[in-house]
């Protein structure tokens, strides 16, 4: 077990690291956040804060912070297939530690990712934020959704050709229930509801949470040895 | 250490290119695989890594008594490839680290400087491996596959790029790996050919 | 043995399946409301219903293939969401037709349609999956391990779609077959929404026991406007007059009147969903229902034998090489 944990934070140490020294992934979510974000304020600007205007809203950061995400969280897997650097890593890690570490690293990426697009959207779409508690809470579970959803696509598309197109196919389908909850919660929490209100949408997300991440782990070391 | 392949047959992508192979190899014995390109000299270094099943047939290694399938027996086995690639962005020492804590190794920076210096790498540790010749990353393979003295060498096409000193080197590594176990190479060469206690001539494919 | 049950099994689906396609026109009744288009839910109903057996087969084939590692629990797999497939085209098109007779729209993401439009995206996404991908093996462990991990996600989905015809910031019910609504509450004058349609009442007329609402409805969008007048019996205690929205086959209904307060509580009324009520329309609903499983079966076997016999030809092939 102190292995495992072990193997996985050098796992992600590694990630972080290299992707430090090449931002292969990093300058893609990035300029994707800042891109989202500045094509939604030339396009729609302030809505203000009516009810279709949260919806909108959120509609709109979900939808950015949604495409980034597509387009960065293969980018760890990819690359271990791409520079050839996997087999080496399969005949010495667990492929549990590897799973787990590149799950946190995508993690990491996500944060940094809803930090800069609800930063930027906050700037320039004038989004005001009614309940700032129940926000944070949907933007995080529902960043973890994501990550526990597509980090075993990833490691799945790593191994096809026509990688990048592929991610976004196989994901947005199981992305689905995530999306719908998330987007509802997050207008409540703009439009200032009560935490009541959004406590079912987080039990959800934290059941499909669970259950994915779950499947995964247990799926994982059948794709990486495939 | 003992290693054992029965009856193995195995196919490089649609193709087969191994069928019908038995061996035993006992502690200390070299067996250097030789054949023309395409004849599944490098299929058949994968299978013993479990980096490939067989389509039919069994590999078992045995150490102190336990039967291990190759995938399991990774930790006592150490493989050397032109496929292998370490993580260039990161330098050696960073990427002898990395595996040795994957490994569940206990490591320091010493034990680094040790291996280099064993490979002849000494003191081009806190280079970035997207620096090395392929030479040198032929050596740092080495590193990496010496990393916590393996059982079991696995050698595919072991001098490749190497100078005479590197060839050298590579045949102290083999000679001194005889107290650990079995060593298999896949080569042509013919000066790696003599240093076989067995040649297994493989056919490429009718 | 086996062949001579196969015919007969083949032939007894294709009778089967005739006697169901002839009642459906000719032996059970029209629906009231519906006319001839609701006979479509005889052949909707169980297309569906295969579409998601489909799915559940091939998750439990994949299951099997990651277990056992045999070749034809894959090409069982395979098998089963290519029926699938072909069944959800064909549920959402007898769906979509459905929908634009009765309702006037082709497409209204009510959680049914939302639930099937994903499943739709996930068996192309198999498919996608398999062609992307060129070592045999690899391509069947990597597409087993991706129709499992979907196939743990629906639930969430099918808990999950209600919500977005019944978005939680817009209080109201879709138009849409057994929707249950809560109906709502109106006082003269006040405004508020059925299905995606804005009421505002305008008036309420006592004219003896009757109770005449006068109720505006609004298209989404405000594109126009109508003015339609439910009453209410209050003696009896029941609706009376019932007028349909303009172009919808949905009912206006009085549920209730409270004289004290100047209320009534409006709501709709969906045709359809008494559909069964019949007994004929029953026996030849379940008897469709039946027919297209045996079809599902029938169609996933020879599919899973094709498939098969393609991979031995294509081992041969390479043996030769």
């Amino acid at each position: 077990m102190k292995l495992l944990f072990q193997a996985t934070w050098a796992v992600l140490r590694k990630d972080l690291r290299s992707e430090l020294r090449t931002r292969y992934a990093l300058n893609a979510l990035l300029l994707f956040a800042v891109s989202a974000a500045t094509a939604v304020s030339l396009g729609v600007g302030p809505l203000g804060s009516g009810s279709i205007a949260v919806s909108v809203q959120a509609a709109l950061l979900w939808v950015a912070l949604l495409f980034a995400a597509l387009n960065g969280l293969a980018r760890s897997f990819v690359q271990e297939e791409e520079r050839r650097t996997s087999l080496a890593l399969r005949l010495t890690a667990p492929p549990l530690a590897v799973y787990l570490g590149k799950l946190l690293f995508n993690l990491v990426l996500l944060a940094l990712l809803d930090l800069v697009t609800t930063l930027l959207f906050l700037v320039f779409v004038r989004v005001s934020i009614g309940n700032i508690g129940l926000f944070i809470a949907l933007l995080l579970l529902g960043s973890v959704s994501l990550v526990t959803a597509t980090t075993l696509i990833a490691a799945i598309i790593a191994r096809a050709s026509f990688k990048s197109g592929l991610f976004a196919v196989l994901a947005f389908p199981l992305l689905v229930p995530v999306l719908v909850v998330v987007i509802q919660g997050t207008a409540l929490a703009l439009r200032g509801d009560p935490w009541s209100a959004g406590l079912p949408m987080l039990q959800l997300l934290l059941a499909y949470i669970v259950v994915t991440f779950v499947a995964s782990s247990m799926l994982f070391p059948v794709v990486w040895e495939a | 250490m003992h290693l054992a392949l029965q009856s193995v047959a195995a196919n490089y992508g649609p193709r087969h290119v191994i069928y019908d192979l038995s061996l035993d190899l006992q502690q200390g014995e070299i067996l250097v695989v030789s054949g023309r390109n395409g004849s599944g000299k490098s299929t058949l270094l994968r299978l013993l890594c479990g980096l490939q099943q067989p389509s039919s047939g069994q590999i078992r290694y045995t150490h102190q008594e336990r039967a291990y399938t190759p995938q399991a027996a990774r930790h006592l086995l150490g493989w050397v490839s032109p496929d292998l690639m370490l993580y260039r962005e990161l330098t050696a020492s960073e990427n002898l680290h990395f595996f040795a804590r994957v490994r569940g190794l206990p490591w320091s920076t010493a034990d680094s400087a040790a291996l280099l210096d064993r490979v002849e790498l000494a003191g081009r540790g806190h280079d970035l491996v997207s620096s090395y010749s392929s030479g040198m990353t032929q050596r740092l393979r080495y590193a990496y596959a010496l990393q916590g003295q393996p059982l079991v060498l696995l050698l595919d096409e072991p001098t490749v790029t190497l100078d005479e000193q590197g060839m050298a080197l590579v045949h102290r590594i083999i000679e001194q790996q005889r107290q650990h176990g079995p060593v298999v190479v896949a080569t042509n060469d013919p000066r790696e050919l003599a240093l076989g206690d067995y040649v297994l001539q493989l056919q490429p494919p009718r | 043995m086996t062949l001579r049950l196969t015919q007969i099994a083949r032939i007894l689906i294709g009778i089967w399946m005739t006697g169901v396609v002839l009642a459906m026109f000719l032996w059970i009744p029209q629906y009231e409301g519906l006319g001839n288009a609701g006979r479509i839910m005889i052949l909707h109903v169980p297309t569906a219903w295969v579409s998601v057996l489909a799915f559940a087969v091939s998750a439990w084939y994949s299951a099997m293939y990651l277990w056992r590692g045999q070749a034809v629990d894959d090409d069982r797999a395979l098998a089963a969401a290519e029926c699938g497939m072909l069944f959800t085209i064909l549920a959402t098109v007898t769906g979509a037709i459905f929908s634009q007779v009765v309702w006037g729209v082709y497409w209204n993401w009510d959680p049914r349609q939302t639930s099937i439009f994903v499943l739709m995206l996930i068996y192309a996404a198999l498919f996608a999956l398999r062609a992307a991908i060129e070592p045999k093996e690899q391509q069947r462990k990597l597409s087993a391990v991706f129709s499992l991990f979907a196939f743990v996600t629906v639930p969430f989905l099918i808990f999950v779609a209600p919500r977005m015809a019944d978005s939680t910031l817009h209080p109201n019910c879709a138009f849409a077959p057994n929707s249950s609504c809560d109906g709502i509450t109106l006082r003269q004058g006040s405004i508020g929404l059925l299905g995606d349609r804005k009421v505002q009442l305008l008036a309420l007329e006592e004219q003896g026991d009757t109770v005449v609402a006068r109720v505006q409805v609004s298209e989404p969008g405000l594109t126009s406007e109508a003015v339609l007048e439910p009453t209410f019996d209050l003696t009896q205690g029941e609706s009376v007059v019932e007028p349909t929205f303009p172009g919808l086959r949905y009912r206006l209904v009085v549920q209730s009147v409270d004289p004290a307060n100047g209320t009534v509580l409006l709501n709709i009324h969906a045709p359809g969903t008494g559909i069964l009520a019949n007994q004929r329309t029953l026996v030849t609903f379940l008897a469709s229902l039946g027919g297209f499983t045996a079809l599902f079966f029938w169609i996933f076997s020879i599919r899973t034998s094709l498939l098969g016999v393609a991979w031995l030809l294509e081992q041969r092939e390479v043996a030769h090489l």
